[in-house]
């Protein structure tokens, strides 16, 4: 009875959202000529970056954020809504170029722009900030519980928390690393919490969330590229030597190094494909949300009242769907990527074949 | 393409935000809970083991109470047979022993009736004696009433007593 009240009240207020988003984009887009709905500019706004974090129903309202710069002139920090509403400060300002468009650039003295050293806290690495906090205090709260109720199994998000660990750790990362599990694993369980916190996190549209931040191939760069480090860091001489000297017949390496070449392509292909997976699929999970979204906007402006509403229906359905696969995808890819590079770290870390010890 | 370039700040604080994130949880938190799980699996390992073993003990105590609860009863029977044979050789001892007794005392018995018998036989040839004897002298005394020559004897007799004495 008591679910059934509270699933009525979220069905409501989700409803009332939904009027309200509707009527605030009609009054946005109403002093638009009809048709004039930019698709393409709404969904790379929603994707990338931004500087402040905008706030439900509002388009000038933005929380702001810090803003941090090496111009030429030397470090400027001041806070985003200086510069969010289209004003210079300090010589800078929002571009509206095409070259950097959206980022914050220095107006020089001949009116060019120039694109500073840019650390600022944007939307991105805010949302970074807080989805690291947020698996601090996941993971410190398992601790606690470790720590108060000794042997316990922990009870709620703890014990799911803890099913999750496990399935990573003790199913995942100590078969595959056998010995070597306990080295590698805080490397591959943090990126795993964290790209796992992150990818959800993208699913809330509201403050917290809403930072696209596994679609973005900045992160996953970095990640990558960690896992790049660790593996050739750890590769053993016979990891070396499989590349450079593989067990293959004599022409595929010799005259012409064949195989050599394949095997360093390789080196660079593996933590590639591991960027571009994770970013791919984050990036057009939450494309595929904002077209079936913007849908509604095209068919609202183009077509009658009737389109616009079934088309309203349609999209919501698709997006809720689209949603519940992006959390089934976020589990998925969080744990692929892990998979991945316990994958290439344990190989990495191989000892002679036994066909060679002979 | 915008989306395909990593920016430069982002890529710098996810570096840094990685790195804290890797410091904090490698330092306190993932040793810790791998350990702790690990401990626990332990400790779930080692009581099924023990539930196993003690389930064995159970289902062989069970088999030994049963093999003692025999042995006890076995014994209860050899008791039983022991006490039965005991105390029929107690009855047959006591028999043995009172039969015995009987004889003793009947075998006294006859000796003091012999005794009695060879008294009375003793008196009664005594009075019978006195009783001849009297009956005789009183045979004797009719006869040799007027007679000399019975005197005679008589004296003889008297004298012999006087010369005895």
């Amino acid at each position: 009875m008591k679910s059934k009240i509270i699933t009525a009240v979220v069905a409501l207020v989700i409803v009332v959202l939904m009027g309200m988003g509707y009527q605030s984009a009609a009054h946005h887009h109403g002093h638009e000529p009809a048709g004039e709905v930019n698709v393409k500019d709404l969904i790379f706004d929603h994707l990338g970056d931004a500087y402040g974090w905008e706030v439900p129903f509002n388009h000038s309202v933005r929380i702001p954020l810090p803003i941090i710069v090496w111009g030429q002139d030397g470090l400027h920090c001041f806070m985003s809504s200086r510069v969010t509403g289209g004003e210079t400060y300090e010589g800078f300002k929002i571009s509206t170029s095409e070259e950097h468009h959206g980022k914050l650039v220095q107006v020089l003295d001949d009116g060019s722009e120039y694109r500073p050293w840019d650390f600022s806290i944007t939307k991105n690495v805010a949302g970074l900030f807080i989805s690291a906090a947020i698996v601090v205090l996941m993971m410190m709260s398992l601790k606690r519980w470790y720590v108060r109720n000794g042997m316990k199994a922990p009870r709620g998000f703890k014990g799911a928390l803890e099913l999750v660990f496990d399935f990573v750790y003790t199913d995942t990362i100590r078969p595959i690393m056998g010995k070597h599990a306990p080295k590698y694993a805080p490397y591959l369980l943090t990126a795993f919490f964290f790209i796992l916190t992150m990818n959800l996190l993208g699913l809330i549209v509201i403050f917290p969330g809403g930072a696209n931040l596994t679609g973005n191939i900045a992160v996953t760069f970095v990640l990558a590229l960690l896992t790049f480090i660790i593996t050739n860091l750890s590769g053993t001489r016979e990891y070396w030597k499989e590349i450079f000297w593989p067990d293959v017949p004599l022409m595929l390496k010799c005259p012409a190094p064949i195989m050599p070449l394949v095997e360093v392509l390789g080196l660079f292909t593996k933590p590639m494909a591991l960027m571009i997976r994770l970013f791919a699929n984050m990036m057009s999970g939450h494309m595929v949300v904002i077209v079936l979204v913007s849908l509604i906007f095209i068919f609202s402006t183009q077509f009658s009242v009737g389109v616009g509403a079934f088309t309203t229906i349609f999209s919501m359905a698709f997006s809720l769907f689209m949603l519940l696969l992006d959390i089934l995808i976020s589990f998925i890819q969080a744990y692929v990527f892990t998979l991945l590079s316990t994958i290439f770290i344990s190989m990495a870390i191989v000892e002679p074949h036994a066909h060679e010890a002979k | 393409m915008e989306l395909l370039t990593p920016e430069f700040g982002l890529v710098f604080w996810m570096f840094v935000a990685f790195a804290c994130l890797y410091f904090i949880l490698a330092k306190w938190v993932w040793p810790f809970i791998i350990k702790s799980m690990e401990e626990r699996a332990d400790l779930i390992d080692k009581g099924v083991a023990y539930a196993q073993e003690a389930k064995s003990h159970l289902d062989n105590a069970k088999a030994e109470a049963d093999k003692l609860l025999a042995e006890a009863r076995n014994e209860q029977a050899d008791i039983l047979r022991e006490a039965a044979k005991m105390r029929n050789e107690l009855i047959e001892k006591a028999r043995g022993d009172a039969a015995e007794e009987a004889k003793k005392v009947s075998q006294a018995a006859q000796v003091s009736l012999e005794q009695a018998r060879k008294e009375a036989e003793k008196q009664l040839r005594t009075e019978v004696g006195d009783l001849a004897l009297r009956i005789a002298e009183k045979v004797i005394r009719k006869n040799i009433a007027n007679d000399d020559a019975q005197r005679a004897l008589v004296d003889q007799y008297l004298s012999e007593v006087e010369t005895k004495n």
